[in-house]
């Protein structure tokens, strides 16, 4: 108990002695706070936008393998002029695929391209319009927030019909349901029988909030869907309980016998997989994450001297003071805690500023970049810690030379 | 501020090891790797950086706590590297050799703060 309330009178010392030299202090903690911002302002952009790609790339499909002509990653000496004359996959192919692979749930051809939407006078042009098969639900994450997906006779006889993103919805039909509502397809009508649930900004573009899917059968009377700009795929969703690779092997072994290749010839398709794009931003983010560490980790040293150096000087500055309280009968560890406490207080305090302005800034961000940037609490936990610990760090030797001094010789120094 | 004991040479030694040792590790706290190991490791490592400090400190002034934080710093450590799956052994021999080092010294070592 006594011990305690000796802890508790150096903790009131080291406040009496920050608020006292209140220049000292605020010079002092600006280099904990430039420190500890620059840390955490590069982990919680990398940390957000990994998130948000994370989240990007899991929309797409973890267990889903893209039959496509060209690889998503290649390296520097890839063979282009090969993959230029591989043939695109086709609506026959898909048949194929469902009739004999194992190892797959679901598995839809999917076209895209660009057309224009209307509805009465609202008009709007460029709009991506997937054009899929009917298992497309089941192969995609994506859900309905009013009205329905296709019915099995609507993709087979490929009727008129429409599901379109939350945006087009509130654009086109605005204070109106536009379920039952007949919109043009380049001047086309279709009926809008569901409208997708609201996904917000996709980091790597492509959210269903602009888009609109028809039936693969329906888009044959609006667009040659055998055109190879319109980037012709297959999407191929495993079992559970299947990997991803397993599947890959299987699709391999299929689609060379599909396209009927001899045994030593090349692939003439590429099998796509979302981690492949996840590998490639983790290795990106990894760089930056180094890179922000090393920059702030040399603002957190000069920081540290920083403290370190008041300290130094506050030892000596109360020199006889620390000989009058050991003379009194102050305890080595009270001389050692008061110290110490101070140099924690100072760099918790430039550590704390540092966060707020970190978090002041991802409020500030969020709303003008339009991308959700998060202060995490592993951040949060992390900007303590490093200021904690860096008063520890360089307030402990100061504050053992203080609780080591001899009070006579203290009390006679300058 | 000198200690009454004079400091051996292999002790001077050991801790000279043992800051080069903080400086590397210290940098480590709020490295991208520590991190994705769990939101509290980053603390916990940083707890055991600066206990680690403080004991080459008492080491250094040749007092017994020192060498009493530096083992309870020691188990803590591998203990939890051990639940981490990160153990290293070339780590845990050098750590070994330190203590039995300073446990040589360890009469000889002034018994207050």
């Amino acid at each position: 108990m006594i011990v305690f309330g000796l802890l508790k009178e150096s903790v009131s010392f080291a406040i009496v002695s920050l608020v006292t030299n209140k220049l000292r202090t605020i010079l002092s903690l600006l280099g904990i706070t430039i420190g500890i911002f620059a840390i955490i302002i590069v982990f919680t952009i990398v940390d957000s936008l990994e998130q948000n790609l994370r989240k990007s790339v899991q929309s797409l499909g973890d267990d889903v393998v893209f039959v496509q002509k060209w690889p998503w990653t290649f390296g520097p000496d890839y063979p282009w002029w090969k993959y230029m004359n591989r043939p695109v996959p086709d609506y026959p192919e898909l048949n194929k695929i469902l009739e004999n692979c194992d190892g797959a749930q679901s598995a839809a051809f999917l076209i895209s391209s660009r057309i224009t939407i209307k509805y009465k006078s609202n008009s709007i042009e460029r709009v991506n319009i997937n054009c899929a098969s009917h298992q497309y639900d089941r192969v995609k994450n994506f859900e309905i927030a009013d009205g329905r997906y296709f019915t099995d006779i609507e993709s087979a006889s490929g009727r008129p019909v429409a599901v379109i993103g939350d945006l087009l919805a509130k654009a086109l039909f605005p204070n109106q349901n536009p379920i039952g509502e007949m919109v043009k397809i380049n001047g086309a009508k279709v009926m809008v029988i569901g409208v997708f649930k609201k996904e917000g900004e996709s980091i790597l573009g492509g959210s269903v909030d602009t888009e609109v899917l028809v039936p693969i059968n329906y888009a044959r009377t609006l667009i040659d869907i055998r055109n190879e700009d319109l980037d012709p795929q297959i999407l191929v969703r495993a079992k559970p309980g299947i990997s991803n690779d397993d599947l890959i092997d299987e699709l391999t072994g299929l689609m060379r016998s599909i396209r009927k290749l001899k045994p030593r010839s090349d692939d003439n398709f590429a099998l796509n997989q979302t981690s492949l794009i996840s590998n490639q931003f983790d290795s990106l983010f990894g760089v930056v994450g180094v890179v922000g560490w090393v920059i702030g980790g040399f603002s957190i040293l000069v920081g540290g001297f920083g403290i370190a150096n008041i300290m130094f000087v506050s030892v000596k500055e109360r020199t006889n003071i620390i000989g009058i309280q050991k003379s009194l009968g102050a305890k080595n560890y009270f001389i050692l805690s008061q110290f110490l406490f101070e140099a924690i207080f100072l760099s918790l305090i430039g550590g704390t500023i540092g966060l707020l302005i970190v978090f002041l800034l991802t409020l500030i961000a969020g709303d003008s970049i339009g991308m959700e940037i998060v202060l995490s609490k592993s951040n949060i936990i992390l900007g303590f810690t490093i200021s904690i610990l860096i008063g520890v760090v360089s307030g402990f030797v100061p504050a053992y030379g203080a609780s080591q001094l001899d009070p006579v010789e203290a009390i006679r120094s300058n | 501020m000198q200690s009454s004991v004079k400091r051996p040479v292999l002790i001077r030694i050991i801790c000279i090891l043992g800051f080069i040792w903080i400086v590397f590790s210290f940098p480590s706290v709020f490295s991208p790797a520590i991190k994705k190991m769990g939101d509290w490791y980053p603390a916990l490592f940083g707890l055991i950086v600066a206990c680690s400090f403080i004991s080459y400190i008492g080491v250094w002034h040749m007092k017994r706590w020192g060498v009493q934080l530096f083992a309870i710093t020691f188990f803590v450590k591998e203990a939890v590297l051990f639940m981490v799956n990160d153990v290293s052994y070339p780590g845990i021999a050098f750590s070994v050799f330190f203590l039995t080092s300073m446990l040589f010294f360890y009469k000889r070592m002034d018994l207050n703060l």
